[in-house]
């Protein structure tokens, strides 16, 4: 047993409780994958900095419990109100559960299934993608059909709540965009309940050749709840993807954002914001593989940190032999609001070819002085004139969302959350 | 209206104000000139506030208020405007938001409401047109990506915005062309009341052929040397500012 182990029978009982579908060879196949390697450790480089003791832990006491599907009481509500806030179609993941919009999401045209349906078995060999696999219930698949174009989002809402016991969910969301597709996304996860919850998701998403995507997601987790988050995109030829993933809650996160350049003149415009404050770990790796080239990729990530939190951002281009005209930029900027916030931002830039152009630029730094005294030397009292500043690092990021609606509704909720760190409260 | 005494100031370990008094009454202009390194800059960051600067002794009396007391914002709100001599850029934060919230600001200190959305778009637009400035402005950063003359126009801009009763405008001259200087002096010449007083800080004489000062002041070493009428400015030109220093120390 490895030190981030699930009590095999515990594991296998829960297992067998999950509804008998198509999946259920599949689930036992990642149950065993998932035992022989157990949770990912420190001791791996990609882990150095997010321990997922805590995780463990939530999982085994609601391994201890029976497994009971986790549930709150208010995740209706929560569910109203995200409604309200972006108005789009949404499918809902309830704890794990494919609850309501399949119907809904149909009328856009876009073609909309669970896995048990079409009897779609997900890979992906990873310990959390196989964790996932043994204890998924059902996943969502989505299919935008060759040469069509899709306006309006649509909405995947994964919406968790425990409100007694410790709560553990899967979610796993498959998109597949033909030829010529086009569609724009909103992953929104959100969490309510008192209870410790566990999230663990997996998204994977194909881009034919000439698709484009536009996608945001958007984490708004409760702030001590805790998720792991694979998301794994394929691009061939002459696809776009514009990918936005900001994240203003939870207590653990880890998102890992894996692209893989399968074709020529292929483009990944990806970045996203972290806003972290006491308490919070947030832990964003990107990794971007120009298997082919020319191709072009840009990683733009800003941070902002308050209180005592810690963040980690590790951005990685790998260009492999042969990629040549491959186009690569990194960028990662941080605002640190105290002294007890850490960062430990990483880029990375791992070139096999000969012809390319990879650049990278990280920075940490707090609010400038020279701003703040011209900003109060016109009236603003300091307080404000920080929230101003603080604000325009992030506005940047916020702009550049991909998907209008989603835009604006970030931009009110970031200036909420920055609020509350240049205010004091998580200072 | 402004009331300086014996002012000394220093930045770390090294004294630069050393014994500076003034005393500025309303409806005045004043220029204050001198060598690069004799201080004009830090009277002026000093009377806006900025905390790189600790006064070490004497006293500023603003409006019967000891100034010192008052942090940076308050003394903006009380009616006191810095003109940056290297104005800073702040991306993300645009130039409507900073008009209005300073106007805010200041209107909430005074007991006001705040200024409607449209009345405020009618009057930024109206002191625009008189700088000659595009109204796209508003919509940009705050000086970002300005060339020199248009962070100095803006300075102006939010001057005007703010009607101030003491503007000190540091070397809002310096590098700007013949436009824009006048540009400048009519923003300055459109803000002369009985009401107000207005102080240049400015290395050479050019910017005073378009704002008449009432008195010219010679900085020099952290004192003044010299007070005067405007001809002072002019002697200064021609003779450079040795002579000064070779007149005070005789």
């Amino acid at each position: 047993m490895t030190a981030l182990a699930l009590p095999d029978k515990a594991l296998a009982t829960a297992v067998r409780q999950l509804p008998d579908n198509s999946l259920a060879d599949n689930r036992k196949a990642a149950l065993a994958r998932f035992l022989e390697r157990g949770f990912p450790t420190t001791r791996l480089e990609d882990w150095k900095y997010t321990d997922l003791a805590d995780v463990a832990d939530i999982s085994q006491r609601w391994l201890e419990n029976g497994a009971p599907m986790p549930s709150a009481a208010a995740i209706g509500e929560r569910i109203a109100e995200i409604r309200g806030a972006i108005d789009i179609d949404w499918i809902v993941i309830e704890n794990g559960a494919i609850t309501t919009g399949m119907a809904e999401s149909a009328k856009t045209g876009l073609s909309v299934a669970t896995f048990s349906e079409l009897a779609h078995v997900p890979g992906f060999d990873h310990p959390l993608a196989d964790l996932n696999a043994a204890l998924l219930p059902d996943g969502l698949h989505i299919r935008v059909g060759a040469n069509t174009t899709h306006e309006r989002p649509l909405g995947l809402l994964i919406v968790d709540g425990a409100d007694s016991q410790p709560g553990v969910a899967q979610a796993r969301i498959s998109i597949e965009l033909e030829e010529g597709a086009e569609a724009q996304f909103v992953e929104y996860h959100t969490s309510i309940g008192e209870a410790d919850h566990y999230a663990n998701s997996v998204v994977e998403m194909s881009l034919a050749a000439g698709a484009t995507a536009n996608y945001v997601r958007i984490q708004g987790r409760d702030r001590h709840h805790t998720q792991t988050h694979r998301t794994a995109i394929r691009l061939e030829a002459s696809s776009t993807l514009r990918y936005s993933g900001f994240d203003l809650g939870g207590r653990l996160i880890r998102n890992d954002l894996d692209i893989d350049i399968a074709g020529k003149e292929a483009s990944a415009l990806v970045g996203g914001l972290y806003i972290a404050g006491d308490g919070q770990h947030i832990d964003n790796h990107i990794r971007i593989d120009h298997r082919v080239g020319p191709a072009r990729s840009a990683q733009e990530y800003r941070g902002v940190l308050g209180g005592h939190c810690r963040c980690v951002w590790n951005g990685k281009a790998l260009v492999q032999a042969g990629a040549d005209g491959t186009d690569a930029e990194q960028s990662n900027h941080n605002l640190l609001l105290s002294e007890r916030a850490e960062i430990d931002a990483k880029p990375e830039l791992e070139i096999y070819a000969d012809e390319v152009k990879c650049s990278h630029g990280t920075t940490v730094g707090q609010l400038d002085d020279a701003a703040l005294f011209y900003l109060r030397s016109r009236g603003l009292d300091e307080q404000d004139a920080k929230r101003a500043l603080t604000r325009a690092f992030g506005a940047s990021i916020v702009s550049h969302a991909p998907i209008a609606i989603a835009a604006e509704h970030l931009a009110a909720i970031v200036e909420r959350r920055l609020s509350s760190l240049t205010d004091g409260e998580d200072a | 209206m402004l009331e300086i005494k014996d002012l000394k100031a220093s930045t770390g370990d090294t004294p630069i104000l050393n014994g500076l008094s003034l005393s500025v009454q309303a409806g005045e202009v004043h220029a204050i000139m001198g060598p690069n390194g004799s201080g004009k800059s830090t009277l002026a960051q000093v009377i806006a506030g900025h905390e790189d600067y600790a006064v070490t002794a004497g006293s500023v009396t603003y409006k019967g208020k000891d100034l010192l007391e008052l942090e940076p914002e308050e003394r903006a709100r009380e009616g006191i405007f810095l003109g940056f001599q290297y104005p800073v850029e702040i991306p993300g934060v645009n130039n409507a938001y900073l008009l209005k919230a300073a106007l805010n600001a200041k209107r909430k200190h005074h007991g006001q409401d705040e200024i409607d959305a449209f009345e405020f778009l009618k009057l930024a637009k109206e002191k625009m047109a008189v700088l000659g400035m595009d109204p796209k402005f508003l919509n940009r950063g705050v000086n970002e990506g300005f060339s020199g003359g248009e962070k100095k126009r803006n300075e102006i801009l939010q001057m005007a915005m703010l009607e101030p009763e003491l503007a000190i405008l540091d070397e809002t001259d310096s590098g700007l062309d013949i436009d824009a200087l006048k540009a400048v002096a009519q923003g300055v010449n459109a803000l002369r009341s009985p009401e107000r007083a207005i102080i240049l800080v400015t290395h050479y004489q050019r910017l005073l052929d378009y704002v008449e000062p009432d008195v010219v002041h010679v900085l020099s070493g952290g004192r003044i040397l010299r007070s005067g009428d405007k001809s002072l400015a002019l002697e200064l030109e021609e003779k450079g500012y040795d002579w000064i220093r070779e007149a005070a120390n005789a």
